[in-house]
């Protein structure tokens, strides 16, 4: 059930791919998959290829993906390790969303971050106080390890 | 333990070994019979997670991992940690990983499916009088009541799709039952037509399609030499797969009868909801997600989305209901009917087809006198 709904979401990808992002499996297994986002331009992420591990639950759609950065971002809701706090890959999570929406919600939280509810305390008391510094910061990182 | 883990933690649930939530109200709603929230509750900021420290190594390790496996991109640097890092105190701590919440819900489920299955078999209400035998004399005087009209009932589990669940299963189980050929007719008809409202309303056919595919295949076989039996829509309804399939359609039927018909729904939704909400919000929050509890508003939209009409009878503290022509009576029990807009012009009174058993946090399947439920084949667990 779980595979039938994954390959239905492949063939969707493929067919009608979004402009920012892409996805696919890793290697042989359906359940690993590999994504890109390109860094939105209106953000200081542009210019960046960041790359998104995501796996599927045996369960999914039932429950939600688990989806992590591989590249180092620097914003307040992208921890060291690559977590990402997005209320649609928890509780908000439904058997309507897809991997493409997911992408899409992430490519959104790249250009609007949401300091209020910060997995980064730090990054996000910056992005409040001194945007500047936020935005020096995200753009050196996103040269040093998003652009090949 | 360490003690950015431990903050909000409850003795009761300190000795878990895999890690319990401890959050005030999260502890009340697991009480037995209540339908337990456990992903908005973990999701809460102010939620503290206790997590024996096996489980938190093991989760960061597996996280390492898995990222260490596609190390293998020239373009961007990958993010690595060793097993034994331990998150930084400052970014961590107050909100578990992906790993942890899952892991935790994964145990709260499974010590919710020992306790009581998706749909268990049918028991005679004494059952019930029973387990408020020392209880509120409220109560058990109004099991006496439901008894006169009642005679038996199915529990369901309390993970927040009870409602959803003990409505199909007792839609499907009379239609079994009586072979009624001409109901499940117009219901598939009905559902195959809300194939283009869904659409209509923004779900992409590959989530909804094969759950439909399936309801409609199960009511299909029908009056054929492969017919639905009880037992086999029971198997079906505990099933870990097919059960949410159910459930997840139902609720999509739901979200789109809603949005399809917002000016009536909105004020509702606006009195129901603190913050300011727009009807199509409180769908993806509240409607769309597993496990999200119902409400009057999903009730309404339901029995109009399948038009089939629903009776609730609430067993609560509530004193009594008033009666026509007895006047007050304690041990009245209140019960609503939610009558489809388009029956309810109906110069007969409609009869409803489902009647479920309301308890605060709670629905289970309740069986009316005059109609006899199956003869249960099933096992206690499943």
């Amino acid at each position: 059930m779980a595979s039938k709904r994954i390959q239905k979401e492949l063939q969707d990808l493929q067919r009608d791919p979004p402009t920012s992002c892409s996805a696919g499996p890793a290697g042989d297994d359906l359940f690993h998959w590999q994504a890109t986002i390109m860094g939105p331009g209106d953000s200081p992420y542009s210019g960046g290829v960041f790359f998104v591990m995501i796996h599927f639950p045996p369960d999914y759609p039932f429950k939600p993906p688990k989806v992590q950065f591989q590249t180092k971002v620097y914003h307040p809701n992208v921890n060291s390790q690559g977590s990402i706090c997005l209320d649609i890959l928890k509780e908000q999570w439904s058997p309507a969303l897809t991997i493409s929406k997911v992408l899409l919600s992430i490519c959104s939280l790249l250009t609007d971050p949401n300091p209020d509810d910060p997995l980064v305390p730090e990054i996000a008391h910056i992005y409040k106080t001194d945007r500047q510094r936020y935005e020096e910061t995200a753009r050196e990182w996103t040269r040093k390890y998003a652009m090949g | 333990m360490r003690s950015g883990y431990a903050g909000n933690e409850s003795p009761a649930r300190a000795e878990s070994s895999v890690g319990a939530i401890s959050h005030q109200n999260t502890a009340e709603t697991f009480t037995d019979g209540a339908e337990s929230r456990p992903l908005q509750s973990v999701g809460d900021h102010s939620v503290g997670v206790s997590l024996a420290d096996n489980t938190l190594r093991t989760s960061v390790n597996s996280v390492s991992a898995a990222v260490g496996d596609s190390g293998d991109e020239p373009t961007a640097e990958i993010v690595t940690s060793t097993p034994t890092h331990v998150p930084n105190e400052a970014e961590d701590v107050s909100r578990p990983t992906d790993d942890q919440i899952i892991a935790q819900e994964n145990s709260i489920r499974a010590a919710e499916a020992e306790k009581r299955p998706f749909v268990g078999i049918v028991e005679p209400l004494s059952a019930l009088e029973e387990e408020y035998r020392q209880g509120s004399a409220v109560f058990r005087d109004k099991i006496r009541s439901l008894e006169m009209q009642y005679g038996s009932m199915r529990r369901t589990r309390g993970d927040g799709n009870c409602f959803f669940r003990s409505f199909m299963f007792a839609f499907m189980e009379q239609l079994v039952q009586n072979n009624d050929i001409p109901e499940r007719n117009r219901v598939v008809t009905c559902i195959r037509q809300w194939k283009a409202k869904l659409v209509a309303v923004g779900f992409q056919e590959m989530v909804f399609e094969d759950a439909m595919e399936i309801v409609i295949d199960q009511l299909n076989s029908l009056g054929t030499a492969e017919s639905l039996s009880v037992a086999q829509l029971e198997h079906n309804f505990c099933e870990p797969m097919l059960s949410p399939m159910i459930i997840m359609l139902l609720r999509m039927l739901t979200s789109a009868e809603i949005q399809r018909r917002s000016d009536f729904f909105a004020p509702f939704i606006m009195g129901m909801c603190d913050d300011e909400v727009s009807v199509e919000q409180f769908c993806r929050r509240y409607v769309e997600p597993m496990g999200e509890e119902s409400d009057h508003v999903h009730i309404v939209a339901l029995t109009n989305a399948l038009l089939v009409p629903i009776r609730v009878v609430y067993l609560d503290r509530s004193t009594g209901a008033a009666m026509a022509g007895v006047g007050y009576d304690s041990a009245a029990i209140n019960h609503h009917d939610f009558v489809p807009d388009s029956l309810g012009e109906s110069p007969t009174p409609v009869n409803p087809r489902v009647h479920v058993l309301y308890r605060p946090g709670h629905y289970d399947i309740l069986y009316p006198l005059t109609v006899t439920a199956a003869n249960s084949t099933q096992i206690a667990s499943c």
